[in-house]
Order: C-alpha cells, then sequence, then structure tokens
C-alpha cells in the first residue's frame, strides 16, 4: 500500500525548503535590483503555495513509509524540484523555451552542468545565483539535504537515504541517519566557505566566488561565465579549482572521519581512494606528456601542459564540467582517456556522479579472482574493500549495475543517434549525462553549449541526468510492474 | 543516550527496534552479517558486523562514550566478557542476559558490578514470574503490581454473564467504583475509554483497582465460577519449568511431562526438594498420557516446549479436556497474535519479555517500573512525581494530557488510589500511567 498522505507531507515539507531558497535567491535580486525580482517573488509564492496544500492534504499522515513510498518521494522529489526551480528562467524571460529552462534545472539538480545558454553573462545576479545553488543543494541530494536540517520525516528517513545515497554501501556516520546528514552538510559547507575564502583571496569579487565555490563543492561545473573557469586568467584560481574538485570527489565519510574524529591513517589505507588517485594521477601525467610532445602544434610550456591537463582531468572524472581548455582540439589519444574517466566518475559518498570508483575496484578484483579460479576451480576466493569481504548479494547487485548503466548509456546513445547527433558525439552526450559530467565531445564539447540538440533530446538528457544521479535503480524501479502492484 | 546491543538475536533486535523508535542512538554489533543485513538499511540504527566480544569492535561502535552496553548473545559467558571489556572501555553501565540462576543472588550482585557487569537479566526468571502470575489468579489474564504491589492492573477477558457489557461506562456509578478502567482492547484495536464507550462481550479490559477490590472485579466480570488451581500440569521441562516450580506455593500439586529420558532424570535432581511435583516421562501431545495423568481433574495446563506449535496444540486440546487456565510459551513473534485468536489464556514470549525489562532500565530515570504489554500495542510505567512537576500544577481533567494516555492510578504514601479527573497529583506521589506505544517519551515533560 502506497501511503498517499504521507508522501504529500514529506513534499510539501521538501517543496517549502525550495521556496526557502528561492526568496535567499530573490535577496540576491533585490540586491542588485535587476529584472529577475519578479520572477523569484511568484515562484517563491507558487512554491509556498504548494508546498502548503500538500502539507495539509497530508496533515493526517499515518507515520509509516514503506521502501515503495521512500522511492516514490525521492523521485518525485528531484522532478518536481526541476519543475519549480525551472520558472524563474521562464518568467524573467531569460530561458523562454520550456524544454531548455528544464533542463537547465535538472542539470543543475543533479549536478551535471550541460548548459543551453549561450548568453550567460546576460542573466541577472540571481539568476546565476539561483543556477549554482541548483547544483550545491543537489550535490549531496535534495532529501539529504531537507533530512539534516529539519527532522520531519520520522522512521521514513533510512528509506529515504537508502533510495537517494550513491555507491554499492552505505556508511554511517552516527546510528542516526539525521546526525550522520548534519554531519556530512556540516563538511560540505565548511568546504564551501573555504573555497569561497580562496578564491576571493584569488581576485575574485565575493559574487562570482560563491557562486562557482558553489558550483564547485558540487562538483556541477556551472560557471558565471560563457568561457568557465579560463575567463579569469589565473593559474592560482586554476589550482584551487583542481584541490576542490578533487577533494569534493573523496567520499565525505571518509573526510570526516579524518579531520574531525582524528583518523588520519584511514586517509592512506582506503583502497577506494588509493585507487581513485593513482588513476586520476594515471591520466594527467599522460594527458600531459601528451600535450607537451611535439605531436600537439600548440606551444606549451611544461608547467601549462600540466596544468590544463590536470585541470581538464580532474574537472571530467570529478564530474564537474569547468573547462580551461578546449580538449577537442588534444590529440586523440587523450579522448579515449576521457571518456573512460567520464564513465568512472569519483568516490561513493561525493558529490560526484558517473560508476563510482569503487565499484572499478571491486569488479577489477572480482574479474582478477576469476581468472585464479580458472587454475583453482576449489579455491574460495573473498573481494576485500578496506578488510571488509563483499559478500556474494553485494557482488550480484554490483554486475547488475554495471549492466544496467552500460545497456542505459548505449540505449541513450541509440536515442540520441535518431535525432540526428553523430555517432561519437551521441555516446558523448549520452555517457555525459548518465554520469552528470556536463561537457561531451565535438559540437557538444567544452566550448559548446547544448544549445542546439533538439527539444526531445532535452528532455531524454534531463531524463538520463537524473536516472545517472539517483543510481538507475531507484528511477528505473518506479517503471517496474512490480512496484505498482498492491503486495 | 547512545545504547551499544552486542548480539542481534531476538531479543537485541526486538531492544533496538524498540529504542530506535524513542529516538536513542543504537549501534547493533553481531557476528554474522544475515542478522543484520536488513536492519541497517530499513532502520534508523547503526549495524556493525564484528564479534561482540572483540575490543576493536568495541571501539569502532563508540562503546567509551556510551551509556549502556546489553550483551544478549545466545551465549552467557559471552555476554558477561562482552560487558566486562566494554565497561572497561569507558560504558557508563552495562546489562547481561545470562542462563544461570546462582548468579541471580543478591548477594552477588557486588561481585559482579566488581566485575564491570552492572544488571544480569534472566530471561526464564522472568517468564517463570509471569506464569506463576498467571496461574495464581486464572480468571486474569494479565496481572501486573504496582509500587508496593497495594494496587495492581489486570486484564480480563470478558464473556457472557459479566454485569458491565453494553453499559456506558459514565453510567457504570462513576467515582463511586473501587476500581478504573483504563483500556480495553478490541480485536486488534486498544482504546483509551472515555465515559461514552462500552465494553463489550470478548473485549479484553484492563482494571486498575486496589488488591482488595479484586473481588467485586471478578464478581462484575462473571467469573466467580472460575476453581482455585490446586493442580497443575507442565509440558515441557525446561528452565522455565524448574524456575516456575520455585515460585508455585507447595499446596499446589503439579506433574510435569518431559519427554526426553535424561531431562526427566535431570529434573529429579534439580527439584530434589520439592515434594509437590510429579515428574512424567512421555509426551505431552499424547492424549492417552494426558488421560494417564489426569487431565480431567487439572485447573491449569502449561506448556513450555521449544515449539510454538506444539504448545498451541496441546493448550487447545486441553482446553477441550476441561482445563479452565491454559499458558503456552510462544517464542515467534508471528504467531503471538494466532495464539491469541485461538483463546489461548496466557502467552509467554520470554524474547518480549527479556527486551522489556531491559527496555525498563533505560528509560528515564524517573521511571521506576515499565512493562510493555505485548497483546495490547501498549506501555504501562509507574513514575515517580518530582518536585514542580507539570503534572502537579492542575487537576488531572485539566492537564490537556495527549490522546492514548491515561492516568491509571497512585501510591500515595504508601496507600493504593486510583485516580478520577478532579485528582490533583502531589510531589512524592507513584503514578502508573497507561499509555498506547510510541506515546512514552511524550510523558516525559509532565514529570
Amino acid at each position: 500500500m502506497i501511503n498517499k498522505a504521507l508522501i504529500f507531507r514529506i513534499m510539501g515539507s521538501l517543496i517549502l525548503i525550495e521556496a526557502g531558497l528561492l526568496v535567499l535567491s530573490l535577496c540576491i535580486g533585490l540586491l542588485y535590483q535587476e529584472y529577475d525580482i519578479s520572477a523569484f517573488l511568484y515562484t517563491s509564492l507558487i512554491a509556498a503555495t504548494i508546498g502548503l496544500t500538500l502539507r495539509f492534504m497530508g496533515r493526517k499522515a499515518e507515520n509509516r513509509m514503506s521502501r515503495r513510498d521512500g522511492y516514490i518521494v525521492v523521485a518525485s522529489a528531484w522532478t518536481v524540484f526541476s519543475i519549480i526551480g525551472m520558472l524563474p528562467y521562464m518568467l524573467s524571460g531569460f530561458i523562454p523555451n520550456l524544454a531548455d529552462a528544464f533542463f537547465e534545472t535538472m542539470s543543475g539538480f543533479t549536478a551535471t552542468g550541460a548548459t543551453i545558454l549561450d548568453n550567460i553573462e546576460d542573466g541577472g545576479h540571481g539568476l546565476l545565483f539561483w543556477r549554482s545553488m541548483t547544483q550545491w543543494v543537489g550535490g549531496l541530494g535534495i532529501v539529504f539535504f531537507t533530512i539534516a536540517i529539519l527532522p520531519i520525516f520520522g522512521l521514513g528517513e533510512v528509506k529515504l537515504f537508502a533510495a537517494e545515497a550513491t555507491g554499492p554501501t552505505h556508511d554511517k556516520l552516527h546510528p542516526r541517519i539525521s546526525t550522520t546528514a548534519q554531519r556530512i552538510w556540516t563538511v560540505y559547507s565548511g568546504l564551501t566557505l573555504l573555497c569561497t575564502a580562496l578564491l576571493m583571496l584569488g581576485g575574485m569579487d565575493w559574487y562570482d566566488a560563491i557562486c562557482h565555490s558553489l558550483t564547485c563543492t558540487a562538483t556541477g561545473g556551472f560557471s558565471n561565465y560563457q568561457d568557465s573557469i579560463a575567463h579569469f586568467h589565473s593559474a592560482y584560481i586554476e589550482y584551487v579549482i583542481i584541490i576542490f574538485m578533487f577533494i569534493c570527489s573523496i567520499n565525505f565519510t571518509l573526510i570526516y572521519q579524518c579531520f574531525f574524529q582524528g583518523h588520519l591513517t584511514r586517509f592512506w589505507k582506503d583502497t577506494e581512494l588509493k585507487w581513485f588517485t593513482i588513476i586520476v594521477g594515471g591520466a594527467a601525467v599522460l594527458c600531459g606528456f601528451t600535450l607537451y610532445s611535439p605531436s600537439y602544434d600548440v606551444e606549451l610550456s611544461l608547467e601549462e601542459s600540466f596544468r590544463q591537463s590536470l585541470f581538464q582531468v580532474v574537472s571530467v572524472v570529478s564530474t564537474t564540467g569547468y573547462a580551461t581548455a578546449d580538449y577537442n582540439l588534444w590529440p586523440h589519444v587523450t579522448w579515449s582517456v576521457l571518456c573512460l574517466l567520464m564513465f568512472m566518475g569519483g568516490c561513493a559518498g561525493s558529490t560526484v556522479g558517473g560508476f563510482k570508483a569503487i565499484r572499478i575496484v571491486m569488479l577489477s578484483k572480482l574479474s582478477y579472482n576469476e581468472f585464479k579460479h580458472i587454475l583453482h576451480p576449489n579455491s574460495v576466493l573473498p573481494v576485500r574493500i578496506n578488510d571488509h569481504v563483499i559478500d556474494s548479494g553485494m557482488r550480484s547487485t554490483l554486475i547488475a549495475f554495471f549492466y544496467i548503466y552500460i545497456i542505459t548509456v548505449i540505449i541513450g546513445t541509440i536515442l540520441f543517434n535518431f535525432m540526428g547527433l553523430a555517432f561519437s558525439e551521441s555516446i558523448g552526450v549520452s555517457l555525459s549525462c548518465v554520469s552528470n559530467v556536463g561537457p561531451a565531445f565535438g559540437e557538444f564539447g567544452p566550448a559548446f553549449s547544448w544549445s542546439h540538440l533538439p527539444d526531445a533530446g532535452k528532455f531524454l538528457a534531463s531524463f538520463l541526468m537524473l536516472i545517472g544521479r539517483l543510481e538507475i535503480f531507484s528511477v528505473l524501479l518506479l517503471f517496474t510492474p512490480q512496484f505498482w502492484r498492491n503486495r | 543516550m547512545k545504547i551499544v546491543i552486542g548480539g542481534a538475536g531476538a531479543v537485541g533486535t526486538h531492544l533496538a527496534l524498540l529504542l530506535s523508535k524513542e529516538k536513542q542512538d543504537i549501534v547493533l554489533i553481531d557476528e554474522d552479517l544475515e542478522h543484520l543485513r536488513k536492519l541497517g538499511s530499513n532502520f534508523d540504527i547503526m549495524v556493525l558486523n564484528a564479534s561482540p566480544s572483540s575490543i576493536d569492535a568495541q571501539k569502532k561502535a563508540g562503546v567509551a562514550n556510551a551509556d549502556l552496553f546489553v550483551g544478549v548473545t545466545p551465549d552467557e559467558s559471552k555476554n558477561m566478557a562482552c560487558c566486562m571489556i566494554a565497561s572497561n572501555l569507558g560504558c557508563k553501565k552495562t546489562v547481561a542476559r545470562i542462563d544461570n540462576y546462582e548468579y541471580l543472588a543478591p548477594k552477588n550482585a557486588e561481585f559482579f558490578r566488581h566485575l564491570g557487569i552492572n544488571t544480569l537479566v534472566y530471561p526464564e526468571m522472568l517468564a517463570a514470574r509471569e506464569i506463576s502470575n498467571a496461574v495464581r489468579n486464572t480468571w486474569i489474564r494479565q496481572w501486573w503490581e504496582v509500587g508496593s504491589g497495594d494496587l495492581v492492573m489486570i486484564g480480563v477477558k470478558m464473556r457472557k454473564g459479566s454485569t458491565i457489557l453494553n453499559t456506558p461506562l459514565k453510567n457504570l456509578g462513576g467515582s463511586e467504583l473501587p476500581y478504573h478502567i483504563v483500556a480495553i482492547k478490541r480485536g486488534d484495536e486498544t482504546i483509551i475509554p472515555n465515559g461514552n464507550d462500552q465494553i463489550l462481550e470478548l473485549d479484553l479490559v484492563y482494571f486498575m483497582a486496589n488488591k482488595k477490590d479484586l473481588p467485586e472485579i471478578r464478581r462484575v466480570c462473571g467469573k466467580e465460577q472460575y476453581p482455585e488451581i490446586k493442580k497443575i500440569l507442565i509440558m515441557g521441562g525446561g528452565r522455565i519449568a524448574v524456575r516456575t516450580m520455585d515460585l508455585i506455593p507447595n499446596h499446589v500439586q503439579v506433574t510435569i511431562i518431559e519427554k526426553d529420558e535424561k531431562r526427566c532424570q535431570k529434573l529429579t535432581e534439580l527439584l530434589a526438594k520439592k515434594n509437590n511435583v510429579l515428574i512424567v516421562h512421555g509426551d505431552g501431545r499424547n492424549l492417552d498420557m494426558l488421560e494417564e495423568v489426569n487431565i480431567q481433574k487439572v485447573q491449569a495446563f502449561i506448556a513450555l516446549t521449544g515449539s510454538a506449535e506444539t504448545n498451541v496444540l496441546a493448550c487447545l486440546s486441553a482446553l477441550k479436556s476441561g482445563v479452565v487456565k491454559t499458558v503456552a510459551q510462544v517464542e515467534n513473534t508471528e504467531y503471538m497474535k494466532m495464539a491469541e485468536d485461538l483463546d489461548i489464556g496466557t502467552i509467554i514470549n520470554k524474547k518480549n519479555i527479556a527486551a522489556g525489562s531491559i527496555y525498563q532500565r533505560l528509560l528515564a530515570a524517573d521511571v521506576t517500573n515499565m512493562k510493555t504489554l505485548e497483546l495490547a500495542n501498549a506501555d504501562v510505567a509507574e513514575l515517580t512525581v518530582g518536585p514542580d512537576a507539570k503534572i502537579t500544577q492542575k487537576m488531572v481533567k485539566d492537564l490537556g494530557l495527549p490522546k492514548g494516555i491515561a492516568i491509571g492510578g497512585l501510591v500515595r504514601n504508601g496507600v493504593g488510589m486510583h485516580v478520577q479527573g478532579n485528582t490533583r497529583i502531589q510531589e512524592g506521589d507513584h503514578v502508573v500511567i497507561f499509555c498506547m506505544s510510541d506515546m512514552i517519551k511524550s510523558l516525559e515533560k509532565y514529570f
């Protein structure tokens, strides 16, 4: 049985929170006295009305949440947030087309960072702040955000957390999920403030610094400028952003344990982080040498080529999507590396999208065991991550996830192909959406916006971003007949 | 409050879920991943897959700043070892589940405290106490003594012949009545009644009364024909049976039927000092066997074998043979509702009793006594009223107590009395509160 009243009540609370965030953007708009004020005013009122109505409809809700309810809440929360979140763009006339506005908002909440805007600089300060804010809230999860600030859900938080959290295992920092959420958000907010301060030291004004740190720590990738981070022409800013993109690709639970609970050794011992660092380092060095070598026709100094390489590699692997250079112009060998990094993404439990490094580690170990198994058919070969043995249930979930991830990307590719995109671009766009990266290849690379995607393609891309962000099962589950059968 | 529970068996799991509803911070440790798998992702608790007696695991679980460690693995020595480790790591209090009667002796309490074990819980002993209360008063389904024991709360199944059926409670006599009806359980529903509610046939009604007024309740319930217990038949000679024997008065004749011959031998040793007991080797499900031990002359039949199905079936056939009071041990929680519907008099669930007993120790310090009524989905708490408590400031009817909470009675200066709307509660009173499950925390602000 689906507990409709409870779903209404929770959705009501979630939408009221969005209304609060809209009011914050309204304040920024008021500060600059620009054309977007009325748009935010109306949207906040609409959101507040919907929120209060839903709260009213769910006032008599029985406090009992099933797993189904959890999945419905999470999937609808992300959709409804995007629908309400696109209103400021449309009402202000900044993005008049529905498909464009929805795409931009979904790309925001899922922290993808692909944009359809060719005139970013025309946006009011309030609108651009809202654009960055959507990424920051979506970075760790909309529902997770709410769990941290409002203890509204009673017993249901755990089910919501299970439906929204990313990665194969969900570590808890504290027995209570709401406390866990508060701690993680403390880390997140702390990193954002630190990033803002460091960016301001590099000469950004406070508004740009806030907007960029919001999208940097969310590994989202929206920038206030058409040419992204390259706009600032500052090596310092690039290094700061590289560091923060990297930190935000690390499991936040691990960061908390290391820096707040003093288990510094865990940092060096963590299997996933070790693999992730090695892969990122290897890719950066490989691309750096390619750029420095004579085969690349642009003359770059050693520092410059490695900075460019490192920035693009970290930006792609952390699924952020900032750019300081157009990798479409790079030697082709770097493309396949970037493509693989796009697929992998960062560590589980961070703000990053993608398949997640930990799953790559598990799959590698699992496959390696298969070789041993052929030689010693009776051997018992455990897969260990941080001294924990991965049991068979988790292994089959892992393989199913791998399969369904690949299939989703392939189906996306085929559909984009139908819409008239070139083959390599279809693959790039599909992978970039599912992994929540942002830029793809060819005409959808970092130098271009996605505005020339057909409207149907924009909706498809939005859908792919959503299922990628919620790790596929959580959304596709709603489309299975078993889910709706009354049992 | 942070609580670490070692052992995710039936007691540990039940306890963890009870406490997580109370918004406590629960860490549950168990060696077997199977026990933990569903818990961590469904309930707001943290699970840790490790041996509870491992020092490293206990450190990881944060025992050092925990308020309580509960050792409830199946092995008593392991439980005690866990508790010793926990208290040495800095845990404030520890509770261990044990199987040895000897350990409970008051003279050993200091010894165990010295070892770092504050409280010992012996589920078989608690179960035996329930059984002996049940057979002493055959017409009562559930029995609970309050404070000094002057005030009791009882649950009675209403049958035809009761004089208080189908009458609104306000017409029964109001404040003149020697009892107070605190709750009615009808089907699956528990009602905290007001004056307009009526009692129907087959309701389970909870009365709060002075002990001296019990005969009056018995009369209005139409239960006067219920005989005194003179002969008891116990099926299954396990530990609960032995502990029950300690509590049954000497003038009552008891027959114990046990299937295992070796256990029979052992029982004769264990119960050597009792001369009111007869041990019979045989299967209690066998009707000839029951004839042989004269089941027609028996007033109470207690089924305590390890199998819930056997116990329930045996009780049913005993009811057919004319036994008045049946008691069945049912360990599967799923069967409890079914057993109740089949009209088994009293149902004993060792795990629930143990979890409930540990639970009561954890609640705020001013809850002196606490019992979960398994059948009624409700809690009974006995609280001592502190100075300047909110509850003392107004008359009961003006307090605006939340729905689902009823004040059953109070003990003032050792004298039990029941509470009316006009009663003003005073500092130092022991108040008995009956409330729906999950409501107990909302009581705290009144005390």
